[in-house]
């Protein structure tokens, strides 16, 4: 069985039908990246992963335990277990407004694990080292640049040592010097073959992060493949379009 | 200025009642309030409605009303009315509380549905339980949007403590207008109302303090 399985994922908000049959399989170590236009089901899927959304139908098998099997959800105990090895970076990032960037990362682990206080603080600051922003360990996420709280989120993911991270990347709406910076701090963790799934309409990030690209459209996964096919030989005219029309 | 002093033993026994129902008020309506806003989201029907009922009742009319109904309307009641006699301070007491909580219900709902649903679910995919997303995540951030009206309420009480005269409890007020009629002068009025504007104004700089300490809002 691969890393992450999913096979007819389906899920209908009322009568409208957003996710029809999505399968595709991550393998560990694996950099995904999911595009297609607005409305096509990429975080829709994205948040079925994590169980913040419950299908309709379809499985999901994360190293080797069903999220949901044929529709079927385990015990809340077991989807806890399996969804606690992801951790997911949102959209608006949904850092705790009330707390510092140092309490934002070590609460989390305080409260859902047994954790020594000087090996949490101590971890809190390699995190932080590591998205370049240890300068900001005593400040307010309302004192952070867009790009800065995403990568206080991906640190704060990365506190719990998931094997998977789930990343909304949508950079466009941010500093354009900071999203370098984001962007590097996902390509590093790439380098440390971290399984990564990221929902972008971020090319340039698909282009050269990721090893695989998925082109979602009406709620079907239409293409699959390296970014190479995925780009430089779409086998569908709709996904050329799709591509022509980020450009 | 003898005759100020003279007046004021009773006066400041006023406000000592007066501080007194506050500090009930406070320290009861605010846990009860509290509970009316979960009753109102609970998932089974009739306890919300019931909240619900309850808040629309109460903010619908007069403490004055109410006061009035407790002290004498209860025990009116034909069967249970004689188990329901309060004296006039309990009976005070049993309105503001239930007055306020339904005040506070509202303030603490509104403040619960300021907070973004994003809080929650990151809470959830950073495996916090429903207590400690509760308790941690979400109390803070409603408390830190309630406090400026939570504050405007408690000013709101301070003053609302003179319709203790309705029920004939000594209050400031009662020892004002005791004094005027003895006295055939306004100067206890005056006194009256620097006693109400120093207690808000001292609570008025409390709250200051506190909303500071609830401010992450700063800024860059
Ligand atoms: N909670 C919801 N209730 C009802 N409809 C929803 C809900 N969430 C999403 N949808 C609908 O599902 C469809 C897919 O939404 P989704 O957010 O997954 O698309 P997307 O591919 O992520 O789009 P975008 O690129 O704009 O983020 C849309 O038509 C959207 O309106
Ligand atoms: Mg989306």
């Amino acid at each position: 069985m691969a890393f992450i399985e999913i096979s007819g994922l389906q899920k209908s908000f009322g009568k409208l039908e957003v996710l029809k049959d999505v399968s595709f399989t991550v393998e560990k170590g694996d950099v995904v990246a999911v595009i297609g236009s607005s409305g096509s089901g990429k975080s829709t899927m994205l948040r079925c992963l994590i169980n913040l959304e419950t299908v309709g139908g379809g499985s999901i098998a994360i190293e080797d335990r069903y999220l949901v099997k044929d529709g079927k959800y385990p015990a809340k105990k077991e989807i806890k277990q399996i969804t606690s090895k992801m951790g997911m970076v949102f959209q608006q990032f949904n850092l705790f407004p009330h707390l510092s960037v140092r309490t934002n990362l070590e609460m989390p682990v305080r409260l859902t694990q047994k954790a020594d206080k000087k090996e949490l603080s101590a971890q809190c600051e390699e995190m932080l080292q590591k998205v370049g922003l240890l300068d900001k360990i005593d400040a307010y996420p309302s004192q952070l640049s867009g790009g800065q709280k995403q990568r206080v989120a991906i640190a704060r993911a990365l506190m719990l040592n998931p094997d998977i991270m789930l990343f909304f990347l949508f950079t466009s709406a941010l500093d354009p010097e900071l999203t370098g910076e984001v962007l590097s701090v996902m390509k590093k963790l790439a380098e440390e073959h971290m399984t990564m799934i990221v929902v972008t309409h971020e090319m340039a990030f698909a282009r050269e992060a990721a090893n695989k690209v998925i082109f979602m459209d009406g709620g079907k996964i239409l293409e699959a493949g390296t970014p190479d096919e995925i780009f430089n030989h779409p086998k569908y005219p709709r996904t050329a379009e799709f591509l022509r029309s980020t450009l | 200025m003898d005759y100020i002093l003279q007046i004021l033993g009773p006066m400041l026994q006023g406000a000592l009642v007066t501080t007194a129902l506050f500090a009930i008020v406070i320290v009861l309506s605010l846990p009860f309030g509290f509970g009316i806003t979960m009753l109102a989201r609970c998932r089974f029907r009739p306890l919300a409605w019931l909240a619900r009922g309850f808040i629309y009742i109460i903010r619908g009319t007069p403490l004055l009303l109410q006061l009035l109904f407790i002290y004498f309307g209860l025990p009116l009641i034909p069967g249970i009315g004689q188990y329901l006699v309060f004296d006039r301070f309990t009976a005070a007491c049993v309105g503001f509380v239930l007055n306020y909580a339904a005040y506070f219900a509202e303030i603490f709902r509104g403040g619960l549905l300021a907070i973004d649903k994003g809080q929650y679910e990151a809470a959830q995919v950073l495996g916090l339980s429903h207590p400690q997303t509760f308790f941690r995540v979400i109390i803070p951030q409603m408390l830190r949007v309630a406090l400026p009206a939570l504050s405007n309420e408690s000013v709101t009480l301070v003053k609302d403590t003179s319709l203790l005269y309705a029920v004939s409890v000594p209050e400031i007020l009662h020892a004002a207008k005791t004094a005027v009629n003895r006295d055939v002068t306004i100067v206890p009025f005056f006194v009256a109302a620097v006693i109400y504007l120093v207690m808000n104004t001292v609570l008025t700089l409390l709250f200051k303090y506190i909303e500071k300490k609830f401010n992450f809002e700063r800024e860059m």
